[in-house]
């Protein structure tokens, strides 16, 4: 008990099983995996607005996708080199969550939640209209995936074991920057934010740019997760930028817990996993995922990882 | 120049309703003064006006000499001037620590600075413990704010104001909602972090007792007009003030 | 000029069915003060039990009285057992839980009507064309452009002249004082919500003629409800109207003036609104 107090213990026992799971599972599995680990990405990165903001995004879906038609651009025009897809993929993600929280962030509440809805939208019709360059509602497929020159040997991503270290690699990365992200300073007058944005403004703190540092570097993030999902999946399509997708942060971080960092991670884990299980007797997938969403959303305010985590800590440390 | 806040003709109207009108006063460095009215007399919108809520829409406000009318609250607080609210007004999830720290991260300008511990700042844990110190909280500097009892909750709106160190504090109605107790210590604390400090302080409170105990000067609003200025004495004995208050229970 | 009065009769008579899923969303927010994910997926419900109520009784009227009241008893159940407890949340869950009925309403009406199209008939006397502008018009349009103000109308006369409307339009300025004066809010708040829940379905059930019913109907035009709610101002009945009427004209000439781009307009017009008149067009800033 007292090892599991441990702030440490958790997140290393995380991230060794995490290293040796494709030892012992299957491969289709380790694909499962490779896919929890960009949602989950995905949806900490979100959360940096919901649980540490207090500004629920719903339109998160034109900044994964961004990354995702950035990196399929790029491969169809002979880019091949693997970290500058990550990096342009970011920083274009980067750029339009800028833009798009200039105009987003003086609203609050279910107001945020419709215009971030509506700009993720707009992103989606653009990107299923624009026949010449995103392929229309085919979308664009990727043919040569980029390989990596490591220590003198060169690692291609079509074998899926590679995809999975490649794709842990870089969440591992994007989730320890996100983690010192809200233990900095700026992170601490995110959470003051989120509790009173009125008295952060009246200790002269400027909300309105603080939010949209915030919602960008969110962007950035979930663009890093569209680029490593374009090569996963070896497609852009514009369904990454429906607000259907879009939802699926918001159900991962609440089914996980807002209040924990790692809550969107383990989420993103229970999604799946329910997925998996349900398809295996029932076609109605979400017939299913509704009904257990119902009791989590009611029963578990903290989430179903948050509520343990309370257990385990006693007093509900953030 | 030795004036530190400076009021010019200060009005504020929705639409044609005037809520407040032609209001000057100015306040010198280390006083302690008290804004006093009836109900609807207006002090709220007063204090909106000069802090940043809202421009007024007439008149001037000027801090430390710097004209400061119509600015954002968050650049009236980095000029020097910093208040707290009627309904306490907190980080509520946050600990009374981080409470305090978060102002200084913003006075410092590290609030961008997206790595790094903030706790492991020497001088900004330092400079959040002297203020906890000052409002006796130092104790429960780990709590959570929103376990803390009512009172404590109040300190720590003072502490949150406190912290920056800033030249004026405007107090709107410190002691609301607290016990006889609480309001003792409220004044005490007021009292004592008045003296000596060369911090200006501007209260509004509808409880005369705390304004009488508290305040050197004080001006009295009525209707949304400054309607006597002057020692506690002289408003103790002021006929169109005791009109004003009088008047007011008549019909109350 | 034909082209122009065809597609304000095509955007009138859509705007009318928006209005009428978009006043019961805002009437339910505004009184609630949820923000129903699940009201385009009633909307959906009402069209197939106006299906089902149809090939019963082989009577499209019949159809438009009973299958709407069917699902007031589904909105019941939903307000009663599930958004009762989450009234004093977060956005968040609010929106969560009612996207989680979104998801099991309309994944139940595939496993019961099947995932295929099915097509309603209008009526026979509303089955016919007119011609307008020297083209077939169908009468259906035209009837929906008249029924919409209709139920307007009369729910406009309901606000303002019945005890019951003026409670409600009460609770929906603040509850407290609601409570304060003694009026019953639980009952008004379920009640709100069955009223809600049988605007979405008639909507619904007037829609099946004019459209093929499919489970994702709902879905699409949750979305453009949601906008007309944010554009007109939320809780605002006046908002729906003049919303839903903007966002259908503006759609129907859409197709002339922005070809494929068309399926941006939606959008373009709820960011535009938002940062100019960040409360909606109906809606007084707080």
């Amino acid at each position: 008990m007292k090892l599991l107090r441990n702030r440490w213990f958790g997140p290393a026992v995380l991230t060794v099983l995490l290293l040796l799971a494709p030892l012992l599972i299957s491969t289709y599995s380790t694909m499962i995996l490779s896919e929890i680990l960009i949602m989950g990405l995905m949806a900490i990165s979100f959360n940096l607005l919901l649980g540490y903001t207090g500004l629920l995004s719903f339109g998160q879906g034109a900044f994964f996708g961004l990354g995702g038609y950035c990196a399929a651009l790029m491969l169809q025009a002979g880019y091949q080199n693997l970290f500058l897809l990550l990096l342009v993929g970011m920083l274009i993600s980067l750029l339009a969550a800028l833009v798009v929280g200039f105009f987003s962030v003086r609203l609050d509440e279910i107001f945020f939640a419709m215009i971030t809805l509506g700009f993720g939208m707009l992103f989606f019709s653009v990107a299923h209209n624009w026949l010449d360059v995103t392929g229309g509602s085919d979308g664009l497929p990727v043919f040569v995936l980029p390989s990596l020159n490591l220590f003198g040997t060169e690692l291609t991503f079509y074998d899926p074991l590679n995809m999975y270290y490649l794709v842990f690699s870089i969440v591992l990365v994007g989730v320890v920057l996100l983690w010192l992200i809200v233990h900095s300073p700026f992170g601490l007058i995110l959470k003051a934010m989120r509790e009173n944005k009125q008295r952060v403004s009246f200790v002269g703190g400027n909300v309105q740019l603080l939010r949209i540092v915030a919602f960008a570097i969110s962007g950035a993030f979930t663009g890093l997760a569209g680029v490593l999902f374009c090569l996963f999946n070896s497609m852009a399509t514009p369904e990454f930028m429906h607000w259907s997708f879009s939802a699926k942060p918001v159900i991962m971080s609440i089914i996980g817990g807002t209040g924990v960092f790692l809550g969107p991670l383990f989420g993103a884990g229970i999604f799946f996993l329910l997925e998996q299980v349900i398809i295996l007797f029932t076609e109605n997938w979400m017939l299913f995922l509704g009904i257990v969403l119902v009791p989590i959303v009611i029963f578990f305010p903290q989430g179903v990882f948050g509520t343990l985590r309370n257990k385990i800590f006693r007093e509900g440390a953030k | 120049m030795s004036d530190v806040l400076r009021i010019e003709n200060l009005g504020h109207s929705y639409g044609k309703f005037k809520v407040i009108e032609d209001i000057s006063l100015s306040i010198g460095k280390g006083e302690m003064s008290a804004l006093i009215g009836p109900n609807g007399a207006g002090k709220t919108t007063f204090y909106n006006a000069i802090s940043g809520h809202f421009p007024p829409t007439k008149g001037k406000v000027f801090l430390n000499g710097e004209e400061i009318t119509g600015l954002t609250s968050h650049k009236v607080v980095d000029k020097g001037m910093c208040r707290s609210f009627q309904i306490t007004n907190i980080f509520s999830e946050l600990t009374v620590l981080e409470n305090v720290i978060a102002p200084l991260i913003i006075q410092r300008g590290k609030h961008f600075k997206i790595y790094g511990n903030i706790f492991k700042d020497k001088q900004i844990v330092d400079s959040a413990m002297q203020t906890l110190e000052q409002v006796g909280l130092s104790d429960r500097a780990d709590q959570v704010v929103a376990n803390l009892a009512y009172g404590d909750k109040r300190l720590v709106e003072m502490a949150i104001v406190l912290a920056r160190k800033p030249s004026v504090v405007l107090l709107d109605e410190p002691t609301a909602g607290m016990n006889p107790e609480e309001t003792e210590n409220m004044i005490a604390l007021i009292k004592k972090l008045a003296t000596g400090s060369g911090t200006t302080f501007f209260i509004t409170e509808h409880d005369m007792k705390v304004v009488f105990s508290l305040a050197e000067k004080i001006y009295v609003l009525h209707q949304g007009h400054l309607l006597a200025q002057g020692s506690p004495e002289q408003i103790r004995s002021n006929e169109q003030v005791q009109e004003a208050y009088l008047g007011r229970k008549v019909h109350a | 000029m034909e082209i122009f009065l065809l597609n304000t009769l095509n955007g009138l008579s859509w705007g009318m069915l928006l209005f009428l899923i978009a006043v019961g969303l805002t009437t339910v927010f505004g009184v609630l003060g949820v923000l129903n994910f699940a009201h385009g997926s009633l909307f959906m419900l009402g069209a197939y039990l106006c299906m089902q109520t149809m090939q019963f009784f082989d009577s499209f009227w019949l159809g438009l009285l009973i299958g709407p009241l069917c699902a007031v008893v589904v909105g019941l159940l939903i307000e009663k057992y599930l958004l009762k407890k989450v009234y004093d949340r977060d956005v968040s869950y609010q929106l969560l839980l009612t996207f989680a009925v979104l998801l099991i309403l309309d994944d139940a009406v595939r496993m019961i009507w099947g995932s295929g199209y099915h097509v309603v008939e209008p009526p026979e006397i509303l089955s016919g064309i007119v011609a307008i502008a020297g083209q077939d018009y169908p009468v259906y349009r035209l009837f929906l452009i008249l029924i919409g103000p209709v139920i307007g109308g009369l729910l406009w006369a309901f606000f303002h002249y019945t005890k019951w409307g003026k409670i409600i339009r009460a609770a929906s300025f603040d509850n407290i004082m609601a409570e304060g004066v003694g009026i019953n809010v639980p009952l008004i708040y379920t009640s709100v919500f069955a009223l809600g829940t049988w605007l979405a379905a008639v909507g619904g059930a007037l829609a099946a003629p004019q459209q093929s019913l499919i489970p994702s109907m709902g879905e699409k035009i949750i979305i453009e409800s949601f906008i007309v709610v944010v554009v007109g101002g939320m809780g605002s009945f006046p908002g729906a109207f003049v919303g839903a009427l903007l966002l259908g004209l503006l759609e129907s000439f859409g197709t002339v003036f922005a070809g494929r781009m068309q399926m941006a307009i939606p959008y373009i017009l709820l960011a535009v609104i938002l940062l100019v008149k960040p409360n909606g067009l109906f809606r007084k800033g707080v």
